[in-house]
């Protein structure tokens, strides 16, 4: 029995000190719906954790100094939960895509488009193949009749880059899931496994981001001789800043319009500017509104991601 | 007795039986392979071995963590509660006892089948749609179908496990109650605490993949981690989860042997509640309505028009062979790999592998398998199966622990040799209620398909995130009805599996 008394003493011990520790070493601001209003923050998941760790800790630094409210980053690890936590409340500024952004401001009235990178206006997907598939490079949108009967994989099933407008031109050449092999595409979850899956041989063809093929041809993360890009997209629009349309009632008269200049005044002659922008990959924020996505929202429609 | 025994196959050999099903699987991964991902796979071994130890990632899983283990542990203390009552409430036992009649325990466990006919994962996604990101919403996502579940293996045990003593109570004319507490809480108590611990495992389990699909914690890290392929910061969140899985593990261990269990889970229930004040997890009481869900669902011919979208046949029918497959292997291997290392001593050794298995989540597993072999069927079945051979050998090793291995050792000492003895010694002993948890099995792995859609996005769970992620909500609506149908029939199939399986028992 002592033995016994000793042991629950020794677990209820080792319970608190987890906690003691939990409590002390959680830096996390407290629970939300306190006095000052925060504003909440987040992006869909489109980087590794610990780029987006210190790209969001710099940007919330950022944009809390300029606007004086907190701000509070949510990490949300899936495009569709970002959507709806945008709907709900939960996330005031959200970094989307292209689609979830026409997707979040449809499921949201008066949400408004802020801000976009510079490289967003003129976006481009590459469709890479793998070497041992016999794919070659190819001038015109029409020879993606190539892909008929090959295995293709994207990335996240609401991806614009990575899905949409891949898919979209696809369709737009008579070329369409179903005549892929196994009569549907793979979705591998994310740009950087779209190409750990077609460099493998697992598919033959995938469709990404331009700018994560760059990023990784530059860091030395795909091997040439294994897979090479047979061909770019032309240019659509993708990622943007949207902003919650009651902003200006938590927050004060003018508040959106402070946030969007908040943002196109990030600049890379400060250190911290400089940091969020390398990580973003951008030179700058450049000015859209909700018009710039038209396109979008109907090449969504188009393929049923947008009802 | 001993001619009927030799009537009836042997109960053992049935665990091994589903073993049959490798052998297409490998063939076909033989054929498809192409070695292509082995730079990866070197990658991500030696991610395990040198994980990150930048300090800002660091302290961003040790905050997932908390995350995780504040959903775990809430929303098993809560299951666990519920799960008893409901159980109680679906027992035919207690009916008959009560009314003389068990209608109503039939109609308790059929009303409650819907609720863990859908994925945590997928009320997650539903409840969030409502209620925005609140940790109540990943709570409750758990909740629901645990409660559920918990409920169905518990009616089960306390039916299964009818005591001699309660018709000899009932006749000296106590009040129900009274005999029911005296005859039936004894007789399941052991297998009831046992049941409750195996499900703070899979709470956590659960908590993690609901990060996973973004509703925060580590799973979210390790999830972001994988999307970037960055494999020293994904093992950095894996060994620490690794390492909470343990601790989790003994101090359940210790808190089974104690009397007092109710009052120190409150206890943990207290702290974790007082813990999770100061991390970034909104457990206020959330609020939302319906009616903003309501207004997308529109038109009503949108909804006949969705549910001839899908080739329901096609979809339905590789969902049943990946759960099929996946289920065979998830119940055979643990055997298979008891009898190919029949020693007390491996055990250990084998316990480590089911936990390699269980730490690594389905996706990761289904990524690491697809960059060795072509996409098929098999395959996502393999990554499934081997994930769940992962809790299936948790719980094989915990009831032979349990059970001893005297009855090897006598087999031996008879002249059988080792694999005999311990095929027909400790494996015998065990094998009914390992096959009987099985067939629990087959439906978690049923409704985790949800999370294979990587490879060749096949079946009902990938067209359900698919119709999820495009705000299609008849279609989800659709997809979560036939979800609903496959388990009731699923159910209905393992429940006369099970009474003849407790038929055989009583033979053994």
């Amino acid at each position: 029995m002592l033995v016994r008394e000793r042991r629950a003493v020794l677990v209820a011990c080792l319970l608190t000190g987890i906690t003691i520790a939990a409590t002390v070493t959680s830096c996390g601001s407290g629970p939300t719906g306190t006095e000052s209003p925060v504003l909440h923050i987040g992006a869909i998941p489109d980087q590794n954790p610990e780029k987006l760790n210190r790209l969001y800790s710099s940007l919330s630094d950022e944009l809390s100094d300029q606007l004086t409210v907190p701000v509070q980053y949510v990490p949300v690890s899936n495009y569709p939960a970002a959507v709806s936590a945008f709907r709900t409340g939960s996330l005031d500024l959200v970094w989307f895509g292209g689609l979830t952004g026409v997707q979040a401001r449809l499921q949201t009235p008066g949400a408004k488009v802020l801000a976009q990178r510079d490289i967003d206006a003129k976006f481009t997907s590459v469709f890479i193949a793998n070497g041992a598939s016999g794919l070659r490079p190819i001038s015109n949108g029409d020879q993606l009749t190539n892909l008929k009967g090959r295995r293709l994989s994207f990335g996240s099933e609401s991806s614009t880059s990575g899905r949409l407008m891949p898919q979209y031109f696809m369709s737009q050449n008579g070329v369409e899931t179903a005549d892929l092999a196994g009569g549907a595409p793979g979705f591998s979850g994310s740009h950087d496994a779209t190409i750990a899956v077609v460099q493998s041989g697992a598919y033959e063809v995938g469709a990404l981001n331009e700018q994560v093929w760059r990023s990784n041809v530059k860091d030395g993360r795909v091997d040439p001789n294994k897979v090479s890009v047979i061909w770019r997209t032309p240019t659509y629009v993708d990622y943007h800043w949207v902003a919650r349309p009651d902003l200006d009632e938590r927050f004060g008269n003018g508040f959106t319009k402070k946030v969007q200049s908040a943002l196109l005044k990030i600049s890379p002659t400060t250190p911290r500017g400089e940091t969020i922008l390398e990580l973003f990959g951008a030179a700058q924020f450049i000015p859209a509104q909700n018009s710039d996505y038209d396109k979008i929202e109907a090449v969504g429609r188009q393929l049923g991601k947008i009802r | 007795m001993a001619v009927q025994t030799f009537l009836k196959p042997a109960l053992p050999l049935l665990t091994l039986l589903p073993g049959l099903c490798l052998i297409p699987v490998v063939a076909i991964l033989v054929r498809d392979g192409h070695g292509g991902g082995l730079p990866l796979l070197i990658q991500f071994a030696q991610g395990a071995l040198q994980p990150s130890f930048d300090p800002n990632l660091l302290k961003n899983l040790w905050q997932g963590l908390q995350i995780t283990l504040v959903i775990a542990i809430l929303s098993w203390g809560i299951s666990s509660g519920l799960g008893v009552i409901l159980g109680f409430l679906g027992s035919r036992t207690l009916w008959r006892t009560v009314l003389g009649s068990a209608w109503p325990a039939l109609l308790f466990r059929r009303l409650l089948s819907p609720f863990r006919a859908i994925h945590e994962l997928i009320w997650g996604l539903l409840l969030l749609q409502i209620y925005g990101l609140n940790g109540w919403v990943a709570i409750a996502a758990i909740v629901i179908p645990y409660s559920a579940l918990m409920a169905r293996v518990i009616a089960d045990q306390i039916d299964c496990h009818e005591s001699p003593a309660l018709p000899v109570l009932q006749a000296t004319g106590g009040p129900a109650i009274a005999v029911l507490m005296t005859a039936v809480i004894p007789a399941v108590s052991s297998a009831i605490k046992n049941h409750i611990g195996h499900r703070l495992d899979c709470a956590l389990r659960s908590a993690l993949i609901l990060g996973v699909f973004g509703l925060g914690g580590l799973g979210t890290d390790l999830m972001l981690s994988l999307q970037s392929l960055q494999f020293h910061d994904m093992w950095s969140g894996l060994w620490l989860l690794a390492i909470a899985m343990v601790v989790l593990d003994q101090i359940l261990g210790s808190l089974q042997r104690k009397q007092r269990i109710g009052v120190v889970i409150s206890v943990v229930l207290m702290l974790a509640l007082v813990g999770s004040a100061t991390l970034n997890l909104d457990l206020s009481w959330p609020s939302g309505t319906l009616g903003s869900v309501l207004d997308v669902l529109g038109d009503d011919h949108n909804a006949a028009a969705a549910l001839f979208e899908l080739n329901w046949v096609a979809v339905i029918g590789s969902t049943l062979l990946i759960t099929l497959m996946a289920s065979c292997i998830a119940t055979a291997v643990p055997p298979l790999l008891l009898l190919l290392w029949p020693s007390p001593g491996s055990l250990r050794l084998q316990s480590l592998i089911w936990g390699a298995l269980r730490l690594l989540p389905t996706p990761l597993s289904a990524l690491l398998l697809l960059v060795m072999a072509k996409p098929s069927l098999p395959l996502a079945a393999l990554a499934l199966g081997l994930h769940h051979s992962g809790v299936m050998g948790r719980v094989l090793i915990k009831d032979i622990r349990e059970t001893g291995f005297g009855s090897a050792q006598t087999l031996e000492r008879g002249g059988a040799t080792v694999r005999m003895s311990w095929l027909y010694g400790p494996l015998a002993e065990v094998s009914r209620s390992y096959l009987a948890y099985a067939s629990y099995r087959c439906d978690v792995i049923l409704r985790d398909t949800v999370v294979v859609g990587i490879v060749g996005s096949a079946g009902l769970g990938w067209q359900l995130i698919d119709a999820l992620s495009s705000f299609h909500w008849w279609l989800v609506a659709w997809l979560v009805v036939a979800f609903i149908g496959l388990t009731l029939l699923g159910e209905t199939i393992t429940e006369r599996w099970q009474q003849r399986l407790n038929c055989k028992a009583v033979v053994l």
